[in-house]
């Protein structure tokens, strides 16, 4: 296994930049989560790290060598795709065994490759079959074998579990987590979904519109985010924006009958009058308690586990709220909630965080 | 209501499939009658197969006909797969700033008639030293636009993943083309097959033109001749026009199931 380094990495199409200027360094056996909207360049920057893209500018080094130029199969990757990407008139065997068969590899040793991959994903019994006889999940599982059999220095997974159902891209995500620990491979893996982020990295990489917005590990993007971009983008529900105006008190929320929260601890208060965003995510509201405030329930979501209001006063901005007691709830119900101001996130008006 | 709407389909389809079938069995007909009973519009099985293959068998190099006729068919074909399928493939897999620009000349020019470019293609064909020579029948037809369109519209089906998958295998360009390709799309290729095939082994007009001798000819420009004598022997055409026939025939029903597929789509 390798680690990875991205020096200031662009490519361009012309006149138009869809990635500027990415650099990050990824540890040997990492397991790397790149996430964004759509068109934020995150499948881009992975095609260029597996050579099927031309990279336009920067250095892009996989265990300490320049790969730039050096072709995809010499690149010591491997690549797990979202159409699982199957060759359709080969059976499973075959696919399995097709890039050491190219790489000039004996056949009982691409035999014994194959049949070990197999065994790891428990594909015995396919291995004659060609894919169309396959469900979603077992061609996924033939991708990854297929991956496995090349050893690779680093294994790319471009949004491998979207043409998934829920139930199977949960069981799959599993199954990728105890392929990695197992493997111990530098892991790259490309998604928009942030519960696979969340749940899979060892470090997210938060993409948008071809820059880093901010990289490290889940729990502190999740907790301590740059800007408003990365707050909002990790988290499900997604995290409450409010406007306020700071005050000599501390904040105050006009769409909150203007009531004023104390000013959460960061390390230079904007001036008195300065318009900012206040970042509240929806576990972080209690029933009741002191200083809570009336709310109006709009819609509610029962999960079993936990349920999610929406909520608002007048005509103020709809919070969602998450609640383990929240069974009872129904629309139209009036309830008191409170929150930690220590706990809240505060944005200036260009989205980036007031630490 | 429904019952006379199904009897009008019925009856139509019937229409059809009589007018479709009725050639063939005129032909089939005609084989077995002399040229005056077919003249007079017999359409029952007659008594002279023997008498009119032998008049055909003496009167035609069988062997030399169908071999020119085969050879030009087959290897037209498999050029025009080859050139044609390479260039759509072209077409849709490399971005290129004037490739749309490219691709819309190329069609335009499938509004050309082909007797507009007859005389253009003659005069190169004899400058070259070309004339009464198979290569001057098979290179107009090679790089066909028709089939480079079909191509390119049947490549946008194919997964650029596959190609992707394949490259980081270590597959070149050209191992792709022929390992991964040309099996993923062989549908698209049988059908391809059938329309350029039948295209070629029907060939009439371009071979009248360049092909001068009767070592050369094939078995349209044959029966075209046969038919076209002071006194045609219609029996003996029509034995000619059933051995033009088989061919296409069996190549069809070959590749029916392929060729049905390939116009659906090959990439399921």
């Amino acid at each position: 296994m390798s680690g990875l380094e991205l020096r200031d990495i662009r490519k361009s199409y012309g006149s138009h930049q869809v990635i500027r200027g990415v650099d990050l360094d990824i540890k040997a056996g990492a397991f790397v989560v790149f996430v964004g909207p759509s068109g934020c360049g995150k499948s881009t920057l992975l095609r260029m790290i597996a050579g099927l893209e031309e990279i336009s500018g920067g250095d892009l080094l996989i265990g300490g060598t320049r790969m730039n130029d050096v072709d995809a199969s010499k690149r010591g990757i491997a690549m797990v795709f979202q159409s699982y990407a199957l060759y359709p008139h080969l059976t499973v065997r075959e696919n399995m065994g097709f890039a050491l068969k190219y790489a000039g590899t004996p056949k009982a040793e691409i035999d014994k490759q194959v049949n070990d991959a197999a065994q790891v994903l428990g594909l015995g019994a396919l291995m004659d079959r060609r894919p169309k006889d396959l469900s979603g999940g077992q061609r996924q599982r033939v991708a990854i074998g297929r991956a496995i059999v090349r050893h690779p220095q680093v294994f790319l997974f471009d949004e491998p579990l979207s043409n998934l159902d829920a139930e199977l891209r949960v069981n799959m995500r599993i199954e990728i987590a105890r392929l990695h620990k197992e493997l111990g491979s530098t892991i790259i893996y490309v998604t928009h979904d942030q519960v696979e982020a969340m749940t899979l990295a060892d470090q997210i990489v938060v993409l948008r519109d071809g820059v880093i917005e901010q990289t490290g590990s889940p729990l502190t993007l999740y907790d301590d985010p740059d800007n408003q971009f990365v707050a909002g983008f990790l988290g499900s529900p997604k995290m409450n924006f409010v406007a306020a105006t700071v005050t000599a008190e501390g904040l105050q929320l006009a769409e909150f009958g203007g009531q004023v929260i104390p000013m959460p601890p960061i390390s230079s208060a904007p001036a008195v009058g300065t318009n900012v965003t206040v970042g509240l995510r929806p576990e972080l509201f209690k029933r009741g308690g002191p200083a809570a405030f009336e709310v109006t329930v709009e819609i509610v979501e029962h999960l079993g586990g936990e349920t999610y209001a929406h909520a608002r006063q007048g005509a103020g901005a709809v919070l969602t709220i998450a609640t383990d007691d929240g069974r009872s709830l129904r629309t139209g119900d009036t309830v008191t909630v409170h929150f930690d101001p220590a706990r809240a996130l505060i944005f200036d008006t260009n989205g980036d965080r007031l630490r | 209501m429904i019952r006379l709407r199904s009897l009008i389909t019925y009856g139509l389809l019937c229409i059809a499939a009589f007018v479709s079938v009725f050639p063939f069995f005129w032909m089939l007909i005609g084989t077995t009658n002399t040229s005056a009973d077919i003249i007079r519009g017999k359409i029952t099985f007659g008594g002279e197969l023997a008498t009119n293959i032998a008049n055909f068998v003496a009167q035609v190099d069988v062997a030399r006909v169908l071999f020119n006729s085969a050879y030009l068919a087959i290897a037209t074909s498999v050029l025009t797969l080859l050139v044609s399928s390479l260039a759509g493939y072209g077409f849709e897999m490399f971005r290129s700033k004037f490739r749309e620009r490219i691709f819309a000349g190329l069609l335009l020019m499938l509004s050309v008639p082909f007797a507009a470019l007859m005389i253009p293609l003659f005069v190169m064909m004899a400058r070259a030293g070309l004339i009464n020579t198979y290569a001057a029948i098979m290179l107009p037809g090679i790089a066909s636009i028709f089939i480079i369109f079909y191509f390119r519209q049947s490549t946008k089906a194919f997964p650029h993943e596959l190609r992707d998958a394949a490259k980081i295998d270590g597959l070149k360009e050209w191992q792709i083309f022929l390992h991964i390709y040309l099996p993923v799309m062989r549908s698209t290729y049988a059908a391809a097959t059938i329309i350029v095939f039948m295209a070629n082994w029907n060939n009439y007009l371009w071979p009248l033109i360049v092909l001068q001798t009767n070592e050369m000819k094939t078995i349209t420009l044959v029966i075209s001749s046969l038919a076209s004598a002071y006194y045609p022997d219609f029996g003996v055409v029509m034995v000619g026009t059933v051995l033009a026939t088989l061919p296409t025939l069996i190549v069809f029903f070959l590749l029916q199931r392929l060729f049905v597929q390939g116009m659906l789509g090959s990439v399921k």
